[in-house]
């Protein structure tokens, strides 16, 4: 479009010399009534421009009413920038173009974009599906640099195709995405939280601010989980006393902070701390007993411990070969983490006191799970049967107590859900009815 | 406040250690909410501005 602009220089006007006005239009009469006067004006302006006598005064009677024709000018305003387009480019192109017309798109060296495809190939193939959907979906460019017409039915049937051929690897890649940056995503919320929490300083400015919140408060929880690790294996292996005095001593610590200097990062530590031994002891967790697979088989109730104690592992007490005698047999069972069993012969009625933390509790047919499991069975025997009374504190994990002959019987080489999904412990008969 | 609920937490802790309470999941759990709940709540009113 031409657009004629008029400048009226400020040497015309009086009452501010030093002021110019633009008037700027496209009126076709406007530049029929100027044009043909715009050079000789322009010389006269110039001239008395130069005029050491004062411009004012020579100027008004020659130049009054055809002001706006003294500096008319025409020119080509610069065309507005055409819209980018991204096309498949023409030059440069190694084989389809469209690394060449991201690069010029985003103002980037294509090698970029020529790289990130190649892993992309190596990832799963997401790279060539991405590539060839862009084949599809970017216009090539003309001759001119234009973008050349496309036929449209062509391109849908092809993305049809195309997306039949590969949604199994689409939805693959999107999940294993999805799986990578959801996780991804609640680290960084919870970075940013943690350290709001602890500076005060919540999720605001730029990205950069925000980034190395998230950096801080992911440090943060870091070292909050080594404590909490520490606790709880402090809390584990008795000393829960020296745990509660540290986290009343950080309490106190806070408190007098309060008064006399905050300390105000010290309140997530010590709820770390306090949480996590807290957490043991109410699961009950004694690492007493070591750590690994502990088989028992008594052969005479000589031999039958009083408790059998496990930090963590398989604790398994078989009872099959053991002589038992007829009348209450106490035994004890103290695990840590993790599962035990206990066989029974047949003719042995079993009376049990289970607490377990956190898991499950199954005796014959009662069963019971969740947390803070408590299962009690005591059953009354005749006189002549051999009753166990088994006691058994079970911190995270299972205990299974069973006749043998069943699912539990380790020495039929399985210990496996039955075919209804279920285990079969067999059931406790020998009690009186 | 933080101090408070801190110290309360330890104090839990303690009398597990010495016998006198059974902790479980069944009081920590609701203790821990409790603790944490007015930890924010006290965080939140004593934000730096």
């Amino acid at each position: 479009m031409r657009v004629r602009t008029y400048w009226v220089p400020g040497f015309f006007n009086e009452a501010n010399p030093e002021s110019s006005t633009r008037y700027t239009g496209t009126s076709s009469s406007t530049s029929k009534l100027v044009r043909p006067l715009a050079t000789p004006l322009r010389v006269a302006a110039t001239a008395i421009r130069a005029s050491p006598r004062g411009h004012s005064q020579l100027a008004k009677p020659l130049c009054e009413g055809i002001l706006e024709a003294m500096n008319e000018t025409t020119q080509e305003l610069p065309p507005e920038p055409a819209p980018r387009r991204l096309v498949r480019v023409q030059s440069g192109r190694v084989i389809g173009g469209v690394c060449a017309g991201l690069g010029r798109y985003f103002k980037l060296d294509p090698i970029i974009f020529r790289i990130g495809a190649i892993v992309l190939v190596f990832a799963g193939g997401a790279g060539l599906l991405a590539y060839l959907a862009a084949v599809l979906l970017i216009p090539a460019e003309d001759s001119v640099g234009e973008p050349a017409g496309r036929n449209r039915w062509l391109v849908i049937v092809g993305v049809i195709v195309l997306l039949c051929i590969t949604w199994p690897f689409l939805l693959g890649g999107g999940l294993l995405v999805a799986g990578l940056l959801i996780p991804f995503a609640f680290l960084v919320a919870a970075g940013v939280l943690v350290w709001w929490f602890v500076s005060g300083e919540g999720p605001a400015g730029d990205a950069g601010d925000v980034a190395k919140r998230a950096a801080l408060g992911i440090a943060v929880l870091c070292v909050c989980g080594f404590i909490a690790l520490g606790g709880a294996w402090a809390a584990a292996a008795g000393g829960e006393t020296v745990v509660a005095i540290a986290v009343i001593a950080a309490g106190v610590a806070i408190l007098a902070g309060a008064f006399v200097r905050p300390v105000r990062w010290l309140v997530l530590p010590a709820v770390t701390l306090a949480l996590s031994a807290g957490a043991v002891s109410a699961a009950g967790i004694d690492l007493d007993g070591g750590v690994g697979e502990r088989d028992y088989r008594p052969a005479s109730v000589t031999e039958l411990r009083d408790t059998y104690e496990l930090g963590m592992g398989e604790l398994i007490v078989d009872l099959r070969h053991t002589d038992l005698p007829a009348g209450d047999v106490p035994m004890a069972i103290d695990l840590g983490i993790g599962e035990a069993r206990v066989i029974v012969p047949d003719d042995v009625c079993v009376a049990t006191d289970a607490e377990v933390g956190i898991g499950e509790a199954r005796t014959f047919e009662l069963d019971n799970g969740g947390i803070d499991v408590d299962l009690e069975d005591l059953p009354e025997a005749d006189s002549g049967v051999t009753r166990l009374l088994v006691r058994a504190d079970v911190g995270i994990g299972a205990l299974r107590i069973g006749h043998a002959g069943t699912d539990l019987d380790l020495d039929q080489g399985h210990f496996d859900f039955g075919p209804d999904g279920d285990q079969s412990l067999g059931r406790n008969l020998a009690c009186a009815a | 406040m933080a101090g408070v609920c801190v110290i309360g937490l330890g104090v839990l802790l303690l009398l597990d250690a010495t016998g006198t309470l059974e902790l479980r999941f069944a009081v920590l759990a609701p203790a821990a909410c409790a603790a944490l709940g007015a930890i924010l709540v006290a965080s939140g009113m004593t934000r730096p501005r």
